[in-house]
């Protein structure tokens, strides 16, 4: 069986292989490499990279923590979005339907630059934002977006918000309707209901979309780079300085490193967690 | 007006242009069993989910002991409900789906637990409490629904097809489980089915619909023997139509002329006009066959066509010199007609139903 579907999956694997594995390989080897004179690169066998970062209370305070927590509340925001636009969803048919998944998927259709061009309209000091909270009293004075982590994490949430739209209307579609019923039967209201029996069985998908939107919030390089303000210190673009700024190699390899394993560890974490409290339960048997 | 009944009363729902629901009305008096037996698409399904106001009615008013609840949320109106699929929660323990609704009324943890301990006995399920529902069969899951349903203790229940899903032995089993319950707690139900057979032997009195209309509200023997349309008769049992004419009506005495010309004598309740046009109705075990030539009322004769034996019983379809085919049941024989075999067909009066023909009226 195995060695029938090798050769129709040889090419995916390869491409694999030479992508991610041989990339992931090289990084892991460069970080521990040495910059000598601050210009070449040294083979070399140091841990010198890693102490540098995690030694430093300024970096892990301020690049590493700063970034899980943007990360994290970017996500947070993308599930408020996304539940009530998916519970709609699900709901409609049809011509209606097509339409509402057009206008949910558009923002991943467009080009990032394209899309960063529009935001600045909006962003800017008398734009559209600013004019529609000025207007709603939300506040009285501008507020500066563009340039500044506000506006990374208002784009990272307009970024995100599709993909968890998007894993969510496969599990709440699933959700039969009848369950809802027979919970305002026993005495449930609309949002009890909510909350005792589509939330909990909405999770698998919520969790799924959870990792690919953290893990792309957290790994955020072009947002940060094109919205923030040219000191932003969220992981990817701090790797990117290191690498072509800074042509420092192996401290951009060991970041690299650094991100990635705890970008694992926060998924496992997710993982653990979201078993204990309700996947086991909804997992066939195995 | 008693207290714990549901009273329908012209209730309609329409989606567009279809009228799902069309003008429908009964009642079920306290501890009455009362089912809602029509095809699939009658309406049934939609009536009862509109008492549960898990659909909107379009008009109509709906009372439940007594309080009007056409438009009140389906939690506030204190109705126990089964489902055909079950409806269990899945990411629910069976004690959990049991506590459930407990939960939201705010009991206290020891009332809950002895609650669920009793509904889930009364069910025969003690021991089951931590399984999931996905770990149950089809049988145990809809006894968890139904414990779910006890343990609230509902006044009224209503039952969505609860036992099509089930095997048919268990189906039986389940169905004498559920009488024997509801009479011993009088529990005011409304059974939705499409089964004549699970109607007619649970229900005190049986609803029957086709295309969202009610067709007849009766007993089950009175709708069995005294079907008031040819839906019903037709529906319900095996029924064979002759349609003819009035030609004599004296006292209760009736006299048929049928299509073929020949003469039958039926025995009505009701008056019948003159002229009427009418569709004789003949229930297959109410016929005697004799292969030898008979005398009296309501002989008809005809070749045996079909010659079926099923141990219990033999069914016969016997071509009539008229050309219509009659279906005949015998139950107590002694010996077995061939087909082909020349018959003579008795029907006492008595057996003979007349309803209007309402097909070209």
């Amino acid at each position: 069986m195995t060695r029938r579907i090798l050769p129709f999956l040889s090419p995916a694997l390869l491409a694999l292989l030479l992508f991610v594995a041989f990339p992931m390989v090289w990084v892991f080897r460069t970080s521990f490499n040495e910059l000598a004179e601050g210009a070449y690169i040294v083979e070399a066998m140091t841990l010198e990279n890693y102490t540098r970062f995690l030694t430093e209370p300024w970096y892990l305070v301020n690049t590493l923590w700063f970034s899980v927590r943007i990360a994290l509340l970017a996500t947070a925001i993308s599930v408020i979005c996304a539940y009530p636009v998916a519970l709609y969803i699900a709901k409609t048919s049809g011509l209606q339907r097509n339409v509402l998944m057009a206008l949910t998927m558009a923002p991943l259709l467009i080009g990032l630059v394209t899309l960063v061009y529009g935001w600045i309209v909006i962003f800017r000091g008398g734009g559209l934002m600013n004019s529609l909270m000025i207007a709603l009293r939300v506040y009285d004075q501008p507020v500066r977006y563009m340039w500044d982590i506000k506006g990374v994490v208002i784009l990272l949430v307009y970024i995100g918000t599709p993909y968890i739209v998007l894993s969510l209307l496969d599990s709440i579609e699933r959700i039969n309707p009848f369950l809802v019923e027979a919970a305002r039967n026993v005495g449930a209201n609309r949002w009890t209901a909510f909350w005792k029996i589509v939330f909990p069985l909405s999770t698998p998908g919520l969790y799924a979309g959870l990792v690919i939107v953290f893990s792309l919030n957290f790994a955020a390089f072009a947002v940060p780079l094109m919205i923030g303000d040219s000191n932003t210190q969220m992981i990817g673009l701090v790797i990117y300085r290191e690498a072509l700024l800074n042509n420092d190699l192996p401290f951009a390899s060991a970041l690299s490193v650094i991100m990635v394993s705890v970008n694992a560890l926060l998924i496992l974490g997710m993982s653990a967690l979201a078993g204990r409290l309700i996947l086991s339960r909804l997992e066939a048997k195995r | 007006m008693s207290n714990d009944s549901i009273q329908v009363e012209g209730i309609t729902k329409r989606y567009g242009a279809m009228t799902a629901v069309d003008n429908v009305s009964f009642d079920v008096g306290q501890g009455e069993f009362v089912s809602l037996l029509g095809p699939s698409g009658c309406g049934k399904t939609t009536t009862l989910r509109m008492i549960a106001g898990f659909v909107d009615p379009s008009g109509g008013l709906l009372r439940v002991r007594g309080r009007d609840v056409t438009h009140l949320p389906p939690e506030k109106r204190d109705l126990g409900f089964v489902f055909q699929n079950y409806a269990l929660w899945p990411h629910m323990t069976v004690a959990e789906n049991v506590a459930f609704g407990l939960k939201l009324r705010k009991k206290n943890r020891n009332f809950i637990r002895d609650k669920v301990a009793e509904a889930l006995t009364t069910t025969g399920l003690s021991g089951y409490e931590n399984r999931l529902p996905r770990q149950l069969s089809g049988g145990q899951q809809q006894r968890v629904a139904l414990a779910r349903a006890l343990a609230l203790e509902p006044q009224v229940l209503l039952m969505d097809e609860p036992l099509s899903n089930l095997d048919r032995a268990l189906r039986v089993t389940m169905r004498r489980e559920l009488k024997e319950l509801q009479a011993r707690m009088k529990m005011t139900t409304l059974y939705v089915t499409h089964d004549q057979e699970e109607a007619l032997s649970m229900s005190n009195r049986v609803v029957i619909m086709n295309k969202g209309q009610v067709e007849q509200v009766a007993a089950p023997f009175e709708l069995y023997e005294n079907p008031a349309t040819g839906f019903v008769a037709d529906f319900v049992g095996i029924t064979n139509f002759l349609g003819g004419i009035v030609t004599s009506a004296e006292g209760g005495g009736v006299e048929v002329k049928l299509g073929s010309g020949q003469m039958l004598r039926a025995v009505t309740k009701q008056p019948v006009a003159l002229g009427t046009k009418v569709r004789a109705l003949i229930r297959p075990e109410r016929v005697t066959l004799k292969t030898t030539a008979a005398d009296g009322d309501n002989i008809l004769t005809g070749q045996v066509v079909l010659a079926e034996y099923f141990g219990a019983l033999l069914r016969y379809s016997v071509r009539l010199d008229s050309g219509d085919i009659l279906r005949a049941e015998v139950h107590n024989f002694d010996s077995f007609i061939e087909s082909g075999s020349r018959v003579w067909i008795c029907v006492s009066p008595e057996h003979l139903r007349l309803i209007p023909d309402e097909r070209n009226a």
